[in-house]
Formats: structure tokens, sequence, C-alpha cells
């Protein structure tokens, strides 16, 4: 790999954030836009520790969820102020993150599964009426005195804007690379010196930040919200197909992978919405069988770096 | 309480075992994650439906019928889809993408063709009311549907050990580079392995009604989970292990429901994450720890 | 999107130009609503939407509904996205059909779930959301008038009935203890709650067991076996219908025998149960009647057989519909807004407040009288209790057995055990 993509790899997330930050004066549907940002932070945050280690953990939603709780529980029982509270949500995915850390010592299927777990069993505590004092259990949570969605739609802005930042650090640094090497061949990057248990760690760590930080601007923005509603395992199976669907390790491809794929999501699902399901499976279906790499493979097969 | 709660835990627990055979079948075969295993138990639980409310015919021979027909199914759809995915680079991980989309599309057809209310198959066809075991009461179609899974675990141990396809399947499952260096027509083998475990969700879904009440387009995702607990929990890729995860799933369940009900769901996923972190290895001893 | 931005515009400038004289009419009032087509919702959501095309498709074949304002009648169009039971996707199309199709009346998801992203949206947008069936109680605030509850008693008022019910009647009849089983979510969650809240301020009944399970729990035999175990004279599952048929088919093959079985959409979801459980395992069990299977006096739309009827005619039996309190739940919102429509002085989003909280104690549909507190919850509809008696060998018929003043029959408890 050469280190001269790093002008594109910085222009293209500015594009991307100019127009996010530009879009709410010009639609409407703030939401919509808010998803979009949302799902996009999502998949940068996903591909850090898929894309750079091969690690899929299928209970992203784990964290996200976690966030959405430590702002919550911040802003319900300490007062804190909206943003103090997103630190907070940030602090409690990455509490979460630590708790699982053995989980990667797990392979493969086995670790993508066993974080599904993890994140279940985080839901079935926070959803428990025996927690009513605590989360307010499955009665749901109402931070209507902070909500604020201008401001929190632009918080979850630098939120991507973070995002991008890291995957375009580990694309272009030292420590990024040797990730990849992991991710190639753990035993031979082992005897190279890499300390494999220390990178994984810290793209595990900082995939999770970025997953806690968004669900807490998430559970800011829309104050309103059931524990079935920060852990729905669709959020994983969206920002997974999202990456996927793109390419992993690039920044393009999980990018390309929301514009898209959500793109179309929310397009049939307004204008077709009967056959929404189906046409979303068979979407996924096609494009494991077809472009199992992902949409950038069409280039990086051909040679050309994609930023 | 305490005993009633084990014996019920061990015959629904072997229910989970058939509900689990087929999908740990095809794991330890293909080394691929069927998302869509639950899906296909529902639309066996469906076909029973409709065999009764259209054809009169009974359950039991409806499961003889769903079995055949599932597993002529799944020929097909092996040769359509699981040969391109094993060619990717990743296909244990790809192929829980690709089966989740498989999953949606048979959900989404269901519910546009069936509709969403519940629907289920009178408990009086399996008979109603308790059956005492060891001093337990049991509902009827409990120990049915536990029969039948027995049966079913001894089908397929026989067709393991007792036939010669069983023995190339066998090969495969140990190591499919070195079934393939023997000449193994491995395709064939693990067609019909695939087909046998859609015939084996089909059965289990034929007695869904009448262990889960009642079956709706959306129970798939929910029986997917709780099945890969139970592989898991009885060693992935060795589809005999499944009886012994089907029972621990079964009995902590109901002992579980009895002392802390509201919990009951955190014990499968807690169970799965301690048995990968503490008994990695398994029965077979399959290395599923990096580091 | 643009071009009807331009007409909105074009609309506008002509009503400015024609100043003195009222707004032309619209040639559509929009309905807007979400469904949930798949996922854990669909089953109480699709009956809902299926209630609301009804009563759309019932309106525009008599020439559309009287909109006061314009002085004529007006077609409605109904504008319905699939949320799929997913809560992201659902806030984005609330958006939607609020930001970019600017629909006049916006229906929500049935359930508080879907509900619940609704109602900050609604609010922002400052449109009035017209709740279907979302009882949450941190939906209504005072300083939120941007919402009004259709159908159903807010979940903290609802259990006052059975509780008044077994401090009176089952007390009398020697029923002394209870069980309380629930599902885990916000809805039998709260309304467990709130039961078990009322039998101890009331101080006379004793609840010997009151357990949460996870909502998708189906196998109910180790707990029936371990409520037993507390020896209760009542016993209250409170579940969503896949909860209920999996209870009571469970209960039946317990040989377990109690004198009171309560489950809530034994009556709710009558035909969807009996299709699931069969009618032997509900036949004397107590449940609430929902307005499906009460023949209320009504001063406006049709009685629950013709509205029955007119269903049937347009779903027929065995289409996966099934009739039930969902379905008229959806057409019955349809009525109120109706109603609304007849009588609103104005065409904004507070006027239809305005008018549907003057409809408030004056309104008798199909559902019941319609009462709204002054944070828009509803408190009219009261559901009485009943029993369910045994219709034939294959179905089951709901007798209203209290409040006295709506009872249609005496209930009938179990024998008394003989220990």
């Amino acid at each position: 790999m050469r280190k001269r993509g790093l002008l594109p790899d910085l222009l293209l997330p500015a594009l991307v954030l100019v127009a996010f930050g530009a879009a709410p004066f010009l639609y409407s549907n703030e939401l919509m836009l808010f998803n979009f940002v949302t799902f996009l932070a999502l998949a940068q945050g996903l591909n850090i520790v898929y894309g750079f280690t091969g690690y899929l953990p299928f209970g992203y939603v784990g964290f996200y969820g976690a966030g959405a709780y430590g702002f919550a529980l911040a802003v319900m029982h300490l007062h804190a102020p909206p943003l103090a509270a997103m630190a907070a949500g940030g602090a409690a995915a990455l509490v979460l993150a630590v708790v699982l850390l053995p989980l990667l010592r797990l392979s493969g299927a086995y670790f993508a599964i066993a974080s599904l777990a993890a994140a279940q069993a985080v839901y079935e505590v926070v959803s428990n009426p025996a927690l009513e004092n605590v989360t307010k259990g499955p009665y749901g949570v109402s931070l209507s005195g902070v909500f604020a969605p201008r401001f929190s739609y632009f918080v979850a802005l630098a939120i991507l804007g973070g995002a991008f930042a890291l995957v375009v650090w580990l694309r272009n640094s030292r420590f990024g690379l040797a990730l990849q090497a992991i991710r190639e061949d753990p035993v031979s990057a082992a005897s190279a010196g890499v300390s494999v248990v220390r990178g994984r760690t810290i793209a595990w760590l900082l995939s999770a930040l970025v997953a806690g930080l968004v669900g807490a601007a998430f559970a800011w923005h829309i104050s309103v919200f059931y524990p079935d509603t920060a852990f729905d395992l669709g959020v994983s199976i969206f920002a997974t197909v999202f990456v996927l669907f793109g390419g992993a390790t690039t920044l393009t491809g999980p990018l390309l992978g929301v514009l898209i794929l959500y793109g179309v999501y929310n397009w049939i699902g307004i204008t077709v919405p009967q056959y929404f399901q189906f046409i979303y499976g068979a979407l996924i279906v096609g494009l494991v069988l077809f472009l199992p790499n992902g949409l950038v493979s069409l280039l990086t097969a051909r040679g050309i770096r994609v930023p | 309480m305490l005993i009633g709660a084990i014996v019920a835990g061990v015959v629904f627990g072997l229910y989970f075992t058939l509900v689990g055979l087929g999908l740990n079948l095809v794991f330890g075969v293909m080394r691929i994650v069927n998302l869509a295993h639950g899906d296909f138990l529902m639309l066996g639980g469906y076909a029973a439906w409709w065999l009764l409310s259209a054809f009169g015919i009974h359950p039991l021979p409806a499961a003889a019928i769903v079995l055949v027909v599932f597993m002529l199914a799944g020929l097909p759809l092996y040769y359509l889809v699981v040969p391109r995915l094993q060619r990717a680079r990743d296909s244990e991980m790809l192929s829980l993408i690709l089966f989740f989309g498989l999953s949606q599309m048979i959900e989404a057809v269901t519910t546009i063709v069936v509709g969403t209310t519940e629907r289920s198959l009178p408990g009086r066809l399996l008979g109603i009311g308790p059956m005492i075991v060891l001093g337990a009461r049991l509902p009827k179609p409990w120990v049915f549907s536990a029969a039948v899974s027995a049966v079913a675990v001894l089908g397929v141990y026989l067709y393991l050990y007792r036939t010669r396809l069983g023995t190339l399947t066998r090969a495969v499952m140990v190591s499919r580079d070195e079934a393939l260096a023997t000449g193994i027509d491995i395709h064939r083998v693990s067609a019909i392995a695939f087909g046998i475990s859609l015939g084996l969700a089909g059965i289990a879904g034929v007695f869904a009604p009448f262990m889960l009440g009642s079956i709706t387009p959306n129970i798939g995702v929910g029986l997917n989970i709780t099945a890969f607990a139970v592989i898991v929990v009885g060693t992935l890729g060795n589809p005999l292990g499944t009886v012994v995860g089907g029972i621990v799933y079964g009995v902590s369940l109901m002992l579980m429901q009895t002392y802390f009900s509201s919990w009951a769901n955190l014990l499968p996923n807690l169970l799965l994450i301690a048995v990968l972190l503490a008994r990695p290895q398994g029965l077979y001893g399959r290395r599923v720890r990096l580091a | 999107m643009n071009i009807r931005g331009a007409l909105a515009g074009l609309v506008l400038a002509a009503s400015t130009v024609f100043g003195a004289r009222a707004a032309p009419a619209p040639a559509e009032i929009k309905v807007g609503t979400l469904y949930a087509s798949t996922g854990p919702f669909a089953a109480i959501s699709m009956p809902a939407y299926d209630g609301i095309k009804l009563w759309v498709k019932q309106a525009n074949a008599a020439g559309g509904v009287y909109v006061k304002p314009y002085h004529k009648k007006i077609p409605l169009k109904l504008i319905a996205y699939d949320d799929q039971s997913n809560t992201a996707t659902a806030a984005t199309l609330y958006n939607q059909l609020i930001t970019q199709d600017h629909v006049e009346i916006l229906i929500s998801d049935s359930g508080s779930v879907l509900t619940s992203v609704a109602v900050p949206i609604a609010r922002e947008h400052k449109q009035l959301l017209f709740d279907l069936s979302g009882t949450g109680a941190p939906f209504f605030s005072k300083d939120n008038p941007y919402i009004v509850l259709m159908s159903l008693p807010i979940s903290t008022l609802w259990p006052k009935a059975q509780a008044d019910f077994l401090n009176d009647v089952g007390w009398r009849a020697g029923v002394r203890k209870v069980a309380i089983l629930y599902a885990t979510n916000d809805f039998t969650g709260t309304h467990a709650k709130s039961l078990a809240g009322y039998l101890r301020k009331a101080g006379k009944e004793t609840i010997v067991y009151d357990q949460g399970v996870p909502t998708n729990t189906t196998n109910y035999s180790v707990l029936i076996n371990n409520i037993a175990a507390a020896k209760p004279d009542a016993v209250i599952e409170l579940g969503y219908p896949g909860n209920d048929i999996a209870f009571l088919r469970a209960l039946q093959d317990s040989g377990e025998k109690f004198r009171y079985v309560f489950t809530l959409f034994g009556g709710f979801e009558m035909h969807a149960v009996l299709g699931g459980a069969g009618a032997s395992a509900m036949v004397g069990t107590f449940t609430y009647i929902p307005a499906a299977l009460y023949p209320y006096k009504v001063n406006y739309g049709p009685t629950v057989e013709q509205f029955h009827a007119a269903w049937d005619k347009a779903y027929p039996p065995g289409s996966g519909v099934a009739w039930g309190a969902d379905g008229l739940m959806g057409y019955m919102s349809g009525l109120v807004i109706e109603r609304a429509l007849a009588t609103t002085p104005g065409m904004s989003q507070l006027d239809l407040r305005r008018a549907v909280f003057a409809l408030s104690g004056k309104l008798d549909t199909l559902a019941g009288a319609f009462r709204l507190n002054p944070v828009g919850a509803q408190i009219g509809e009261m559901t009485p209790m009943g029993q369910l008696r045994a219709d034939g060998p294959h179905a089951v018929r709901p007798v209203a057995v209290y409040p006295p003043a709506l009872a249609m029959g005496k209930p009938e408890f179990g024998p008394r055990s003989g220990q």
C-alpha cells in the first residue's frame, strides 16, 4: 500500500460532511438525514473493527444501546447537560467493550454469535422490570427535557467526522497497516513483532466508542425510546450489510453501502412498501453471491486504489 | 417443583434438540451458518396447518410429507446457493449474511400469503391433558414431540454411522480438504446433508404449534438464536452433541423460569458465551479460538 | 416533491390574491399512517391498518368526508408506509408523512413502541398525532397538545375494572388469593403493575404470585406448575395473543383448575386466540370485553354488527385478517377523525385538536363513549369484564359480567378446591 492516498482519503469525508451539514437547510425530513448520518457513522465504526481486524461483531448494536442508555441514565439520574451525557454514553460503551474483551479470543462465526449473545444479554438486563428504578425497565425512557433535534443532528455529524478521522488514520498509519497484517496472518505478524492483542484491543475499543457515541446522539435526537428501540438487532444488521456491500477497509465502501442501500431502502419503503422486505432480502442474497468482497472490489480487483 | 422443572426441562430440551439438529448438521458439513433455519421451521408449521385445514391431514402423516418435500426442496437450494458461497474468502461469515437475506425473503412471502394472525393446530390432535412422567405433569404434545425428536436423532445417527453416504459425510466433517483429495463428491454429500437439515427443520415446524402455542411468520429469527445457543452448548459441528445442548438448554430454562422468571431470556445468551469461552475445543476438538 | 412544493406555493399565492374569500378546497384530504407488515408488531398493526383502509374506502364511496371549513365533501387519500416494526424506520417515515407528504391527518402505528417515536416528531412539527393504541403514560403531558388517544384507556387506568371486579364480586365468591403472570413489555408490564397497585390499595385480595416473563415466552407448563404451588384462587395472565394462546393451551394440558382465570387477548383478539387455543381451553375464562364484542349504543357511525358485516365483506374469513379489537380501533379512529373534520372551526392542527376535544363526552361510537382527559388520554372507553361461555363445541361467546350497568349475565367461578 502506498502512502499517497492521504489526500483523497481526506477529501471524500470532507465532501460528505459538507453535504450533510447543508442538507437540513434544503430538505425537511431531518430524521431521514439523521438516520443517514447515524448509519454512516456506525458503518465506519464497524469498519474499524471488521475492516482492520477481520472481527465481525453481530452484536454491534449492544454498544449503540449502551450509549443510548448511558446518555439517558446521565440525564435522568445525574441531570447532566446533554454534552456531558454524550460522554457518559461513550463511556458506557467503552465499559461494555472492556467487559467483552475475552470474546476477542474467539474466531470467525463464534465471535460474531457470541457478541450477538452479549448484546442480547445487555438488552435483557436493561429491559428487566426489576431494574425499573434505574433504567425504567421495559417502560421506556422519556427525555423531553433535553430534546434538541437540530443541535443533536450536528453533534451526530461531528461524531461521523470523528469516525472518518479514525478510519483515515488507520488507513495511513503504521498502526493501521500492522492491524491489517494481523488480519491477513496473525502468526507471522506476531513473529514480526506486531502486538496482536494490543492492536485488536485498540480497534475494538475505538469501534465500540463510535457506536456508543452514535447511540447517545440517537437517544438525544429521538428523546422517547424503549429498550427494544435502542437494542434493535436491525441496527447491527444494517450496519453489517452496508459495510459488506460497499467493501470493508476503505472509506468509500461503507459510505457507498449506506448511501446506496439505505437510499434504496428508503426509496422502496416509500414507493412499494408491500414488497419491501422481499426486495431487500433478495438484494442481500444477490450481493453475497455475486459481489462477496463488496462494491469497491470491482475497482480494487483491477489494482485501482480506492480511498 | 425442582424435580418437575428438571423433568419438564429434559422433555422440552429434547424438542429443541430437534430444532437445532439440522442447523448443526449443515454447520458440521459445510461450515456455514444457516440463519434461515428457523424460517424453514416456520414454513414446516404452516405446511402442517395448511395440510390439516385444506385436506384434513393429521400432523403425524403431515410430518412425513413435510420431511420428504423439504428434503427434496433442499437439494436445488443447495446447488443454487452454497457452492458459490463457499468460493468466497470468508464463507463462514458471509453465510450469516446470505441466509439472513434468505430469511427475510421467506418471512416476507409467508406474510403476504398467510397474513400475520397467529395460527395453530388443535391440541386434541396429539391429546389434551397431562401425562405423568417421573412424578412430573407434562403436556401430552411435549412428550410426543420429544419422542419424535428422539427418533430423528436416532435416524441421523444411523445415517451417519451405518450408511456409506454417512461415512462419507463424516469424512467431510472431519476435513473438507482431505475428503476432496480422496475423491469424495463433496457437493453430493453436502447437498444431501442440506436436504436432511431442511427436512428436520420441517418436522420440528410441524410440532411447533403444539410446543409454542401458535406460529406467526416472524418466529424464525428468535428460534434461530435459541437453536444457535443449543448447538453451541452441545458442540458446534457435532450433530449428536445437539442432544446435550438441547437438554442443558431445556433444564436450565425451566429452572430459571421457576426461580427467576423474568430473567429467563438472559440464560441462553450467557450460556452460549460461557461455553464458548470456557470450552472452546468442544467435544471434537475443533479450534474456535485464535489466541 | 419540488413540484408539490411549487403547487403549494401557487395555492398559497392564489389564496392571498383572492384574500377575502375562503381558501379553496383541496382536491383531497391526505391521511397518513404507518403499518408493520412484518416483525413483532405485525399482528396488532395489520388489522388496525385494515380498519383504517376500510374507513377510507367507505368514506370515499360516499363521495368523501364533509369538511366544515370548506362546506363540502372532500375525498380522502390514504398515504401509508411500512415500518416493518422497526422504530428507526418508523421515525423516518413519520417525518416523511409530515414534512414531505404534508398530510392533514397523522395516525400512528399500533402499540406503544411504534407510537413512541412519533410523539416527539409530531410535537416538533406541531402536527396533531391521532394515537391509535399507544397507551404509554409518558406520551401524555400538559406541555404537549399535539396528541390524542383514540381508542383505549391509558394503561394505568385500564386494570381498575378488573381490580374492582375481584374486590367486589370475586371477594363475595370467596376469591382471596391472586396470582399475576405478565409479559415484561411496556403494555402488559404497566398493566400488571397497575393491577397489583389497585389490589394492594383496596387491601382485600392477597397477591401470592407476581412474576414477569419475557414477552417471547411460549412455554408455560412449568410456570403453571409453580403458580399452582402458590395455591391461588385467581390466575391473571397478561400477555400478547401469542402468550395467551400458549398459556391457555398449557393450562388445559396441565390439568390444573383455578377458580378464576383471566387473559387479556382472550377477549380482545378472541377469534385469533380461539384459532390458536381452541374453544375448550377458553371456556369459563375471564377477559375484558372489547368494543368488537359488545353492542354499544352509537350516536355516530355503524353499530358493531353493521361494522362486522362490512368487515367480513371487505376481508372474507380466512383472508389472514382476523376480526377483532385492533381492526375496530383503526376504523373507530377514522370515525372520530371524520366527525372532527365535520365540526372543526379551521384546518390548522390546533383547530383539529379543538374539534376532537369538543367531541369528548358527546360522541358514542361502536367503541363506546369517547372521552378525553385534559392531556389527550382516553378515559371514556370502559372495558367491561366478561366471561367466555361455550357456543357450540368449537366456539365461545363473551358475556359481560361487570360492572352491573353493563352486565348481561352472572359470573361463574370454578368450584372451590377440596383442601
